[in-house]
This record gives C-alpha cells, sequence and structure tokens, in this order.
C-alpha cells in the first residue's frame, strides 16, 4: 500500500545517520533517478522559472520582452478581476474538494458496508464504476454535453423542469450571472464524485472487519459505525482527497473554457482562464505569467500545508498505537 | 569502479535522459527547404466555399508545379490564432500561412518583424489591381503594426459581411411584409413579438451580440468615426451619439423582446441552428453562413443588407501571409497569385463565398450574385467597417463579457460604455 510505503520511507528519513558514507550502491542506483529528475528539470522548474522571470516584465508574446521589476504584481494587487476570479476558486474549491468528498464519504460508506454486503461485491463495484464514470470522460466531452443539459431554450434539464410541472423553476443555467457559477460547480460536484468514492472504498478495505463486528455486537447502528470508525480509519485518504481536489479546484480551467468561458459578465472566471486569456487573447504575456506565477504559490503553499496536516495525523495516530 | 553490467545501466540513463531533455525542448523539423515542398497551413473546413477553393488551388499549384509537393496541414482558427507568434518565430513555421487580419493579429507580427514584406510581389503581379480599397485596408500594416498603410504583409482572396438573413415562410405565415427600411424592419420584429415569437436569434456567449450591438451604432456613424475607432485617427469617446445610440436600443431591445433575455450564454451555432430550424425568423450575421445557410435551410430565406446604415461590419477575408522563416517564399508567391486568379475566384463565388477578383458573368448561382452585387454595393460605397473587436487585444472578450451584462440586465448602457471605455483606453497604442 502507498500510505505503507510513505510511513516507512519517512521512518527511514528520521533515522539517525550513523554510518561514515551511504553503500555504494545506493550511490549507483541514484543513477535511475537521473532521467525522472532531468525530465522534472525540463518540464516543470525550468518552465516554471521562465514563467516567473517573464511575470517580471512587459511582453506582448514576441519580441524582446521589457523588465518592469514588481510592476505586473502591483497590478494584480488592485485588480478586482483577478480578485474575483479568485473569490470564483474557492466555490470551485467547496465544488469540486469539500461536496464530493462528503458525498464520496457517504457514498463509500454506503456502497462498502451495506450494497456490498446485501446485493453482493460486484454490485457495489458496478455502481463505484458508474460513479467514476465521468472522472474517465474528457472534460471537453463532459462540458459539451453539459452545455446542451443546461440550454435554456431546448436544453434537457429545463424541459425535465416543465414536464413535472417545476416550470417556474427554470433558469438559464450558463447565461444568467446570478446563477452560472452555481451551474459549473454542480457539474463539477458530478464530475469529481467517482475520485474520493474510489479512493475511500480502497481505504475502507484494510479496516479491520473486527472493529465493525465489535461495534455492531455493542448494539451500534450504521451512522454510529460510519461516525466512530470508518471516518477515524480512513483519515489518510480523506487527507489525500481533500489536498488533491482543492489543488484541481484552485487550477481548475477546463470545464470553465467549455461551458462558459469564464461568463457571462466574469461571474465564471477563474484564475488560470483569467491568466489564460490575459496571456493569449490580450498578449499581456507578463501579466499573464505574473497570474500564474501567483497561483502556482498558493497552490504549493496549499498543497504542502495539506501534507504536513496528513503528516501530523499519521505521525499522531502511530503515537496513539504506540 | 563500477562494474561493466552498472556501466551499460548508468550510460542507458544518461542517453535516456538526455533523450527526454531533448524532446520537452520541442523537436525540430528539418523544413522544407529542397524547392520540393511548399507547406501550407490553413483553417477553412473543406465544405466551405474557401475550403474548396483553397482545394482547387493546390490542384491547380501541383499541375503547374511538377515535382513539387504541397504539403497541407489542416490547422483550427483558434489553434493557429494561440500559437500562430511562437511557431512563426520557430524553424517549425510553414510556407504560407492563412492568418487573421487585423492590429492585433497580422499587424502585431508584422511588426515583430515575423512576417514577410509582400510589396514587392504585389507590385510586379498586380494583386493591388485586383483589390478594392476597403479590402486592402487589411492588408497593409505601417511600422506600429497598425492596418490601412504602409508595407502589404498579407493578401485576402475573399471577402466577408454582414447582412439580415431572414425566413420568408415565417413572414409570409404571419402576414408580416418583407422589411426594405429599418422602420419596416422594427415594425415587423413588433408584430413577431405579439405572436410569441423572439424574432431576433443572438448569441450572447461569441460574436453575435456585440456584432448587433456595433451594427446599431454603426447606422448612427460615418468613416471617420470608424477610423478613429478602428485605426486610431483620433480619439474615440464611448459616451458619443453612435455609441450611446448603440447600446441604449440594444438594451431596449432585450426588453422589447426582440432578443432573448436567455440569450446571453449562448453561442453562435445555437444561433445559426436556431435560424436553420425556423425557431427565429431573422438573425444578423456574416457572409460565412450563406453556404450553410444554402444548404440546411429547408424554407425560403433571403437577405438584405442592414436597412438606413451605409456602414455595415465586414472586410477583406482572412488573409496569406508568407512567414519570415518560408524556406520557399517564391512557391509561396506563386499559390497566392493562383488564389487570385479568376478560375479559384469564379469558383469560390460559385461555391458561396465573396470573391475579391471574379467574373461577375462567370458566377452562375443566382443568390450567389446578389451576395456579390451586395458586396460590390457596398464596396463601392465604402461601406466595409470591420469588427468591433478588432482595435485593441483581447477586446472581443471584454466586448462578450460586458454585453452579456447588458443582455441579462445586470448594467446599463452608461456602464457598460464605460467599461469599453476604460478596456479600450488600457489596450490602445499609445501614439
Amino acid at each position: 500500500m502507498t500510505i505503507t510505503a510513505e510511513r516507512g520511507a519517512r521512518a527511514v528519513g528520521k533515522r539517525p545517520h550513523t554510518g561514515p558514507r551511504r553503500p555504494r550502491s545506493q550511490t549507483s542506483y541514484a543513477l535511475f533517478l537521473l532521467p525522472g529528475v532531468l525530465a522534472f528539470l525540463a518540464v516543470i522548474i525550468v518552465p516554471f522559472l521562465m514563467n516567473t522571470g517573464i511575470s517580471f516584465t512587459e511582453w506582448s508574446g514576441i519580441g524582446s520582452p521589457k523588465w518592469t521589476g514588481l510592476d505586473n504584481y502591483r497590478q494584480l494587487l488592485d485588480d478586482s478581476e483577478f480578485w474575483a476570479s479568485f473569490r470564483h476558486s474557492l466555490f470551485m474549491v467547496v465544488a469540486m474538494a469539500v461536496v464530493p468528498t462528503m458525498i464520496g464519504l457517504v457514498l463509500a460508506a454506503a456502497l462498502f458496508d451495506y450494497i456490498g454486503k446485501h446485493f453482493g461485491s460486484r454490485t457495489a463495484a458496478v455502481l463505484r464504476a458508474c460513479f467514476y464514470l465521468p472522472q474517465v470522460l474528457p472534460i471537453a466531452v463532459a462540458g459539451i454535453v453539459w452545455s446542451w443539459i443546461l440550454a435554456p431554450d431546448n436544453g434537457s434539464l429545463n424541459a425535465l423542469l416543465k414536464a413535472v410541472g417545476l416550470g417556474s423553476w427554470q433558469q438559464d443555467w450558463l447565461g444568467d450571472p446570478d446563477v452560472a457559477l452555481y451551474s459549473v460547480m454542480g457539474v463539477m460536484v458530478w464530475v469529481q464524485i467517482g475520485f474520493p468514492l474510489v479512493v475511500f472504498m480502497a481505504g475502507l478495505q484494510r479496516v479491520d472487519p473486527q472493529l465493525y463486528e465489535a461495534a455492531e455486537l455493542d448494539g451500534a447502528g450504521w451512522w454510529r459505525r460510519f461516525w466512530h470508525i470508518t471516518l477515524p480509519q480512513i483519515r489518510p485518504e480523506i487527507y489525500v482527497v481533500l489536498t488533491w481536489c482543492t489543488v484541481a479546484a484552485l487550477k481548475v480551467f477546463g470545464a470553465v473554457y467549455v461551458l462558459t468561458k469564464g461568463g457571462p459578465g466574469g461571474a465564471t472566471d477563474v484564475p488560470s482562464y483569467f491568466s489564460f486569456t490575459t496571456f493569449f487573447e490580450k498578449t499581456q504575456a507578463g501579466y499573464g505569467a505574473a497570474i500564474s506565477t501567483v497561483l502556482t504559490v498558493i497552490i504549493l503553499l496549499l498543497a504542502m500545508v495539506g501534507l504536513k496536516l496528513q503528516t501530523r495525523a499519521e505521525d499522531a495516530e502511530e503515537g496513539a498505537r504506540a | 569502479m563500477l562494474t561493466a553490467r552498472r556501466r551499460v545501466v548508468a550510460t542507458a540513463a544518461v542517453v535516456l535522459s538526455g533523450s527526454l531533455l531533448l524532446a520537452s525542448c520541442g523537436g525540430s523539423d528539418s523544413g522544407s527547404s529542397d524547392g520540393k515542398t511548399l507547406k501550407l497551413w490553413h483553417y477553412e473546413g473543406p465544405d466551405s466555399a474557401m475550403g474548396a477553393a483553397w482545394n482547387e488551388a493546390i490542384k491547380e499549384f501541383e499541375a503547374k508545379h511538377p515535382g513539387v509537393k504541397v504539403k497541407f496541414e489542416e490547422k483550427g482558427f483558434e489553434q493557429i490564432q494561440k500559437t500562430a507568434p511562437m511557431v512563426l518565430n520557430s524553424s517549425d513555421a510553414p510556407d504560407i500561412m492563412e492568418y487573421s487580419k487585423g492590429n492585433a493579429t497580422a499587424g502585431l507580427l508584422s511588426k515583430q518583424g515575423l512576417l514577410t514584406d509582400l510589396t514587392p510581389e504585389v507590385t510586379k503581379r498586380g494583386w493591388d489591381k485586383k483589390l478594392s480599397a476597403g479590402v486592402q485596408t487589411i492588408s497593409r500594416y505601417d511600422a506600429n503594426g497598425i492596418m490601412g498603410s504602409g508595407k502589404w504583409y498579407g493578401i485576402p482572396n475573399y471577402a466577408e459581411y454582414t447582412m439580415v438573413f431572414y425566413n420568408k415562410d415565417l413572414f409570409k405565415k404571419y402576414g408580416i411584409a418583407e422589411p426594405k427600411t429599418f422602420d419596416d424592419l422594427t415594425s415587423a420584429m413588433d408584430k413577431f413579438v405579439a405572436k410569441g415569437i423572439t424574432p431576433l436569434a443572438n448569441a450572447g456567449a461569441e460574436y453575435m451580440a456585440q456584432q448587433y450591438l456595433y451594427q446599431l451604432a454603426l447606422s448612427k456613424a460615418d468613416r471617420s468615426w470608424v477610423d478613429k475607432y478602428e485605426l486610431y485617427k483620433g480619439k474615440t469617446d464611448f459616451h458619443d451619439a453612435a455609441w450611446t445610440y448603440g447600446a441604449t436600443t440594444f438594451a431596449d431591445w432585450v426588453k422589447k423582446g426582440y432578443i432573448s433575455k436567455t440569450s446571453s450564454g449562448t453561442k453562435s451555432e445555437d444561433a445559426g441552428v436556431s435560424f436553420i430550424q425556423g425557431k427565429n425568423p431573422i438573425l444578423f450575421s456574416g457572409s460565412w453562413w450563406y453556404g450553410r445557410f444554402k444548404t440546411e435551410n429547408k424554407f425560403d430565406w433571403g437577405t438584405f443588407l442592414w436597412p438606413g446604415s451605409n456602414l455595415t461590419l465586414g472586410s477583406g477575408g482572412n488573409i496569406w501571409v508568407v512567414p519570415r522563416g518560408s524556406k520557399n517564399k517564391d512557391l509561396a508567391y506563386d499559390f497566392i497569385d493562383i488564389t487570385m486568379s479568376p478560375k479559384i475566384q469564379n469558383l469560390l463565388g460559385n461555391k458561396g463565398g465573396v470573391p475579391v477578383a471574379a467574373d461577375p458573368d462567370a458566377i452562375t448561382d443566382p443568390q450567389a450574385k446578389t451576395l456579390i452585387a451586395d458586396f460590390n454595393t457596398l464596396s463601392q460605397r465604402d461601406g466595409l467597417a470591420f469588427y468591433p473587436d478588432w482595435p485593441v487585444p483581447g477586446f472581443y472578450d471584454t466586448l462578450i463579457s460586458e454585453t452579456q451584462k447588458l443582455i441579462t440586465g445586470s448594467e446599463q448602457p452608461d456602464a457598460y460604455l464605460s467599461a469599453l471605455q476604460k478596456a479600450y483606453d488600457q489596450g490602445v497604442p499609445k501614439q
């Protein structure tokens, strides 16, 4: 299991260096890291440093950039459009991390603990695959299909509402600035649910069944077992999912590009799309680079905080066991 | 010392790393500098009038250049739009490419020296004699990349302009007279609204909405107004009479139901399909829809120029440019020459395009004759007023976003115009 491997690696890392030098075999194995390290440098680090460099310039994307120091970052601080896009990102965190994690937890527990036991593991596996399907679908395809479903005049959602007598609930789902962000959030919840579900179901496999049996013998109902056994047992998975999904939410681009292009009137703009339009449409490469640099730093910080929290929780758990 | 086995492993690791690094830096195409291949990119669909004409031009070119092969790559409009500067700056540039006209596109590339100055060829081959003044505007760019004067950097082979497409059957069905004047048009729209039909097909998420608004402004404008806005020959005031009329009338049309309040999120394709399906009886858009409507409309339809306005949106079409790095420039010029020949121009016209140098007698299709005749009327009265998103890079997105607010009523015309002014002033070249 990944978790075990990570714990093992950390344990090695904590061990005091008592020996005078590493064995020769470790040095030669380091060569195997070389391709990965070089690829990482070429694909991640160098472009990131170049992007950061560009963010200190005024540049149209071609010709010679003009050094402007921190001007782009100063402009960013006062740019209401950027901060509005960042606020929308927080909504996306709710839609892509918080809500799917909560729904995923309940669904995983229900599939594992109820469906699996009463209808067989095959039924649970089929349902799990169904929930996971949106994750497999390219976001461009899913986005186009959802834009048909949510179309104001001939979209199937409005048609359905009308058919069941809820015509007053019909909306211009993607065209009304008061509704569009929530519509995109709804689509993203649908896209995301499969990921936490699969991770949590994998996590539940390693929970000792005796814990559930003992709880059942003690008369604990499903909710108490979920609250007192399932949740604490799969806490590491919850941290992983939350961190992963938060990062995904902060850099969400495809769905916004396909569904709304940031509109109407900027109501669904997010930093990655804002950076893209600034860079390519407005040909303000320096400013676009500054936006994506800030976004990268924010994502890195959040990822580090998430990993730290996860590590601390795991250490506390190990301490409690010891 | 490393053992022989480890040495092999180490060498393999270094070789793999090196190749990964090289791959990540981008491969380099050896190009086509042998004079035997013309590398050509364009983004016209094979079924469109231009696509058919360019395909024929390729055949003609290969017949006239034995031993030379045209290596055609069909690209997407967005693909070329977004990556052209980077591609043209690399060794992967094609020999000839279709590209968007305007200051923010071809102008920007010409300013950066990425395009070949075609002026000597234009004079030598007489292309300038074939293109009207209005169409030539988008071919020439000055040292600041501003269109209208300076050297020739692109050649358009077709033109485009906007018109009112209308469903004659629906007009007949509801007993509404076909409009001849602007008052007729608004009166017809009132009657459709009274019948519960939204008269105008619209798309707020793409170009269509802003083009309605710009057309309304153009009906109160003249050439100097357009020159100020598009060519920076003076200061543009978005609170002037024309812009104010455009914005307030557009907002009013939404209120009156001429334009659907729910069209703020719809795309141009949706609006086009809505017209084809007979849901909206009128659509105002460009000649690029003509071929599609000809094929797909199942009803009697017609077109007319926007009533009560000398100016309408339009220009020469996209242009052929020869990248600075082209390795076969003479072949590229020969290809342009073939696309300007009567044979290709006539084919373009008969397929529903707007040719710039066709023989009127050779256009046999009656609808195509009307299309070209309307263009000639427009061209002769110097009526091509370009497009509203041209003057400033990124203005397209600004116009979409702000016009959406106007449709949903979340912004008033005055605030709308102020927002446009701010974005325009920020992006307009400092002179």
